[in-house]
């Protein structure tokens, strides 16, 4: 029998930086939800609650509200993302003049910090000082509020995060393209397969794996996502941005409510798994199971 | 060097990794014991949070408790 202490020896410092800096705070989250905490309160001592917290949380409409407001954010911002991604992918695979350069520029804002990203969409979009309501006012005459529109704040925090995340999904989106084999777009081309055809037989189930990647990273990032909206619209107006990130940001830091905000953040995480799970399953274990063996 | 690698004996073990724990039981897909128990904790967790905000009023919740844990049986045993 051959021995595995190599193996675990080689796993061991992976493990142990998960452990530190995974799994226990995790559990330590898990432990903090199940108690009434507020350091800076009246009584700053932990006190266990049970499951109060939770029976809390699922009366709590500004939670629901936020759980529906963040889906919609998700859905919008990563199907956009893909797509655009895609097509800018596709475009990076063709020669034209300044190429090179295009791409680079086109990755830039995947090195800005989003907290900056955040604060230079909101300089750009304050009533009179920013660009975006000036031009949208004198092209088209449209008056760009984001401190009144729930929609155009909603709108704006879309695009915001596709503007910074697009650039991620067409570098490995490309990375997948390029590293695929020539042989069956020729054979496809032979067999008089038209281009739609060719993306849907063949392109798109050998980037399957890549797309699938990428949609359960961007899903996970827009699913907690804080600093940028925080910075653009501050959750608002009223509720119309207050996605679960900031709301848990609302309830542990103003609020220093630490357990129901634990509470909270275990649940946001059980609905972040949950819906990569059914995607999973929906995308790669129901169509596995499918094929011949 | 000391240790070469045996590519058939690799195979061979990766193959029986693969093989031996999946099955498929009455959820719609082949799962191993590890889906398994994730699937039962993701139901434990809907079923309580759904029992707390509309049954808890009547039924009191450790009859969710028990529900869940028998549900969570069911789908690791049978699923």
């Amino acid at each position: 029998m051959r021995s595995n202490r190599v193996g675990w020896l080689m796993l061991a410092p992976t493990i142990a930086i998960l452990g530190i800096f995974g799994i226990v705070p995790f559990l330590y989250v898990l432990y903090v939800a199940f108690h009434q905490w507020n350091p800076f309160g009246a009584n700053p001592y932990m006190i266990y609650n049970g499951a109060d917290n939770f029976r809390r949380l699922v009366f709590d409409n500004e939670f629901l509200t936020s759980i529906a407001f963040t889906l919609k954010f998700a859905f919008f911002a990563v199907v956009s993302e893909v797509i655009l991604g895609y097509l800018l992918a596709q475009l990076f695979m063709r020669e034209f003049p300044g190429r090179g350069l295009f791409r680079t520029i086109h990755t830039l804002p995947l090195i800005v910090a989003p907290i900056v990203v955040g604060s230079v969409w909101r300089l750009m979009t304050t009533p009179s000082i920013g660009i975006i309501p000036y031009l949208l006012k004198s092209w088209f005459g449209y008056d760009l509020n984001i401190g009144r529109d729930a929609t155009m704040a909603f709108a704006l925090t879309v695009i915001m995060d596709i503007w910074h995340w697009t650039p991620l999904v067409t570098l490995t989106l490309l990375a997948a393209l390029v590293s695929l084999p020539k042989e069956p777009f020729e054979q496809a081309q032979i067999d008089g397969a038209n281009r739609w055809q060719i993306f849907w037989h063949v392109t798109l189930p050998m980037i399957r794996p890549a797309i699938l990647a990428t949609v359960f990273i961007r899903l996970m990032d827009a699913l907690r996502t804080v600093d940028e909206v925080w910075m653009l619209t501050g959750g608002g107006p009223g509720a119309a941005t207050r996605y679960l990130g900031l709301h848990i940001w609302k309830i542990v830091f103003p609020k220093t409510d630490y357990g129901y905000g634990s509470a909270t953040s275990i649940i946001v995480l059980y609905l972040t798994l949950v819906m990569c799970w059914l995607l999973y399953v929906a995308l790669v274990a129901r169509r596995d199971q499918k094929r011949p063996s | 060097m000391e240790h070469m690698v045996d590519l058939d004996e690799v195979d061979d073990e990766a193959n029986t990794i693969v093989a031996s724990p999946q099955r498929t039981g009455f959820l719609p897909i082949v799962t191993n014991w590890f889906d398994r128990v994730f699937v039962g904790i993701y139901l434990f967790v809907a079923l309580e949070l759904f029992w707390m905000r509309l049954l808890e009023q009547s039924i009191p919740l450790s009859v969710c408790h028990v529900l869940a844990i028998v549900l969570g049986v069911l789908i690791v045993w049978r699923g």
